[in-house]
């Protein structure tokens, strides 16, 4: 059976688990840009805790995937859970970096007026320094969903939702005729997931990005 | 995968001390609190079997292997490669590496893996090869952007002062771009520490052997020193690699 | 004692000490502020002129002493309320760029509350009163604009509310000096029409003299070595330090304190409009004892200077030379004189706001005016 047929005969398990690894993904990185705006913005504002917070970040991107998706197992079981919870370990680095330099780069005259005309400071971080920083924090976003869309084939191992099933079904069969289809069906499918990510990117920059810094 | 995500942010020298002793000591620590557990537990015939001293060394020995070997070829290919493509003639070629490169990235390395190895077949060579394509981009990026920002200025005083192209190359362009290559090999050889756990598929046992058998057999305790033992190495690896960067990179930089 | 009589700003025994600093940076400045004019603190970088002006809207917060404005106590009220109330400029400008030039001024109107026709209605009339025209410029954003237009902009946004008190901080630093000069005279027009208590840092004394209804110049620590107006200042500087910071070239930076509507100008001048009869301004030029011709157009606006020979020519539009130095009767002498010398002609064309021709100013009366000014600050500094 060529790859072709396998694919219109697979369309519906593949389009599932294609939508479930979207979903795990937009999971993950939406948790993680809470967390990672709160701990850039925490960053930002203490010098103190700058270094502290982004070693940790960056310690977490360099342990192995697989360990990262077992270490939870023993915590909360196999599946959905100890999947989201690592990729969100992994998606938070490039969030809390990119959130620091952002807000590190607005510029301070800027800041100084508005502090000048006598606005609060919770109205100056939600009216002038997310707008402006917020160019550079969504390149985080972006990045981090790139690592975690990859990343999130390896879910599979730990009983986790996605198209690494696909492939992991494939890696089993090794040596049989399925194998190659089930493997390339599910790595292609990542690489259309991971476009289709960078491109709802870019169309979310462009929508919400302010006029005049664009 | 994570080249943007892995270039060192600057630190200042407190911190750089703190990091220093930081690591060694948070490993160590781990590493007993590990053997701790490990010996307070009553291990069964099963998890003696994987759980056992010359057994786990050699889980590690064959983890560094295929880390090592493949960031070596790695190296040997793609530092080559990324100077090609910033030479005079060939400069057309960088953006088309970088933006395939991009695309590259997309792939997920567990599913690149497992095909070179449904291509070339089971065993230590075809992983050792699924890694260098899988971890080549860093360093092809990093050499590039590494010789890009050399200042031209200099690349022209030594043309003016009688350099050869090679010489210019191997004086001065190469120095000045050995932080920002360095920094791509260390990112290189992280994702080979990282992406070694899944051999295991594939007919080698390094760690991730470890890993899978404490999720298969649903043993606990061989699941925690096998995900505990990768990290660990991992981060002294990295933490190694920092050092080795540090002391490489030409003073005056 | 009248509203009239109290000062709009006191400072009294204000000092800022810093934390792990042997001196304080504002060491017990008490000074009153009048009512509707410019006060300009100017002072050699780091003497704490800039601190002394963030502690008047609490940028800073004082160690001790009083803040009055417009003689309440504001040492301890809201700094948020209180700032809504002072408008700031600084050099700069911080236009936040991600609002429109329309939103920018609008920022501290929004943030008091008001509804949206007035604030439109508002920023309508403040970008006519800084000469920018509101349908071109309103939805345009900052980095659509020249450095004199955000400049303005700036201007117009800490005017927005109207706040009775200005305070500027090197606004015309970070501008070129052609640019400089003009938006300083805007300003003295501007100001002339709102008649705002503006404090104004600046560290060039010539730009203090120019602007200053009263400077003050601030020693180490902010210490007043002299407050008082421009003319005393250099009349009579209280101290050494205050005549080594005047520098050299006093009697030239007198100039700067004359406007050119206050000598008199020659109105004796030959004109003839440039559109009109060649034939007819020869007949003119030669009844006269003058030399040359000043040809207007249509509006009034000097165009060229002709002579008997140039005349001779019927196309009026290319005859002669064009006008070197143009002045504006609200210029200084001292920039009457600098365009005389870039210009390299012994007389300045002197125009009305609108750009209609009023006179000329020649070099003699310039020099006249300057020596006689210098005999008055002499005469009145001997007790009678």
């Amino acid at each position: 059976m060529d790859f072709y047929e396998y694919l219109v005969d697979n369309a519906e398990p593949l389009s599932q688990e294609a939508l479930d690894h979207i979903v795990v993904v937009g999971i993950s990185v939406g948790i993680a840009l809470v967390l990672g705006c709160a701990l850039g913005v925490l960053a930002h504002r203490s010098p103190r805790l700058r270094p502290p917070i982004l070693a940790v970040s960056a310690t977490l991107l360099t342990i192995p995937s697989l360990a990262l998706f077992a270490m939870f197992i023993p915590l909360l079981g196999l599946g959905t859970p100890p999947a989201v919870v690592a990729l969100v370990l992994y998606a938070l680095l490039p969030i809390v970096r990119n959130t620091v330099v952002g807000l590190g780069s607005v510029d301070q005259s800027v800041l100084r007026a508005a502090r000048g005309m006598g606005m609060g400071s919770w109205r100056r971080f939600l009216r002038i320094e997310l707008p402006l920083a917020w160019p550079v924090v969504l390149t985080g976003v972006r990045v981090s969903t790139q690592v975690v869309v990859g990343i999130a084939a390896i879910a599979a191992l730990v009983n986790g939702p996605g198209l690494g099933n696909e492939i992991f079904r494939g890696l089993r069969s090794l040596g049989s005729p399925f194998a190659l289809n089930l493997v390339l069906g599910g790595t292609l499918g990542i690489v259309v997931v991971a476009l289709l990510f960078d491109a709802f990117f870019i169309a979310l920059r462009r929508l919400t990005t302010a006029r005049g810094i664009r | 995968m994570a080249v943007d995500v892995m270039a060192a942010p600057v630190e200042h020298s407190r911190r750089r001390v703190l990091r220093w002793l930081g690591m060694p000591l948070l490993l160590a620590v781990v590493g007993i609190s590990l053997y701790a557990y490990v010996s307070t537990q009553e291990l069964d015939t099963i998890e003696r079997r994987v759980l056992n001293a010359p057994g786990l060394t050699d889980r590690v020995i064959e983890h560094l292997q295929l880390a090592g070997l493949s960031t070596l070829v790695v190296i040997a290919i793609a530092v080559p490669l990324g100077i090609l493509a910033t030479r005079r003639g060939a400069r057309f070629v960088a953006p088309v590496v970088l933006i395939l490169g991009n695309l590259g990235q997309a792939i997920p390395s567990l599913g690149l893996i497992t095909l070179v190895v449904l291509l070339a077949g089971v065993g230590f060579k075809s992983i050792v090869f699924g890694l260098v394509a899988y971890s080549a981009l860093p360093i092809l990026r990093n050499t590039m952007v590494g010789l890009q920002q050399v200042d031209q200025t200099l690349v022209k005083s030594a043309r003016g002062m009688g350099m050869s192209a090679w010489q210019t190359l191997t004086r001065v362009e190469l120095p000045l771009a050995v932080p920002v290559i360095l920094a791509g090999v260390r990112t290189a050889l992280i994702i080979n520490i990282g992406t070694a756990t899944l051999s295991t598929f594939f007919g080698v046992q390094a760690l991730g052997y470890v890993i899978f058998q404490g999720i298969q057999l649903d043993r606990t305790p061989v699941l925690i020193v096998g995900a505990v033992m990768a990290s660990g190495l991992a981060l002294l690896v990295d933490y190694l690699a920092g050092v080795v960067e540090e002391l490489l990179t030409p003073r005056g930089l | 004692m009248t509203s009239q009589a109290t000062p709009m700003i006191r400072l009294d025994e204000l000092t800022k000490t810093y934390r792990g600093q042997p001196h304080p940076a504002v060491d017990r400045v008490s000074m009153d502020m009048p009512r509707g004019e410019i006060i300009v603190l100017v002072g050699p970088s780091g003497c704490g002129k800039t601190t002394t002006m963030e502690l008047i809207n609490r940028l800073i917060e004082p160690t001790s002493g009083r803040i009055y404005l417009d003689g309440d106590d504001v040492t301890r009220a809201d700094p948020d309320s209180l700032r809504r109330r002072i408008g700031y400029v600084i050099q700069q400008i911080g236009l936040f760029p991600h609002f429109t030039v329309a939103e920018n001024i609008a920022t501290v109107p929004k943030l008091l509350g008001w509804d949206k026709k007035k604030i439109g209605d508002r920023v309508d009339e403040l970008l006519d009163m800084v000469g920018m025209d509101p349908s071109e410029f309103r939805g345009r954003y900052p980095k659509q604009l020249s450095g004199g237009q955000r400049q303005r902009i700036g201007v117009a946004r800490a005017m927005a509310a109207d706040p009775p008190v200005m305070l500027m901080d090197e606004p015309f630093g970070a501008i070129d000096p052609i640019t400089r000069d003009r938006l300083q005279n805007e300003f003295l027009r501007l100001q002339q029409q709102v008649q705002k208590t503006i404090v104004f840092v600046t560290h060039d004394i010539d730009e203090a003299i120019k602007l200053g209804d009263r400077i003050a110049i601030l020693g180490e620590r902010s210490q007043i070595a002299q407050y008082d107006t421009p003319a005393n200042i250099l009349a009579s500087p209280a101290s050494p330090y205050v005549a080594d910071f005047i520098g050299a070239g006093a009697s030239l930076k007198r100039l700067h304190l004359s406007q050119v509507s206050s000598v008199e100008l020659d109105t004796g001048c030959v004109t003839a409009r440039i559109d009109g009869d060649a034939e007819q301004a020869r007949e003119r030029l030669r009844a006269s004892e003058r030399a040359a011709l000043l040809l207007l157009d249509a509006d009034g606006r000097p165009q060229r200077w002709v002579d008997a020979g140039d005349l001779s020519s019927t196309d009026l539009f290319k005859a002669g030379e064009p006008v070197g130095a143009v002045v504006e009767s609200t210029s200084t002498l001292s920039e009457a004189l600098n365009a005389m010398l870039t210009s390299n002609s012994g007389v300045a064309v002197v125009i009305d706001r609108s750009g209609a021709f009023q006179g000329l100013l020649d070099f003699e009366t310039v020099m006249v005016a300057a020596r006689s000014e210098r005999d008055f600050y002499r005469a009145a500094k001997v007790p009678s």
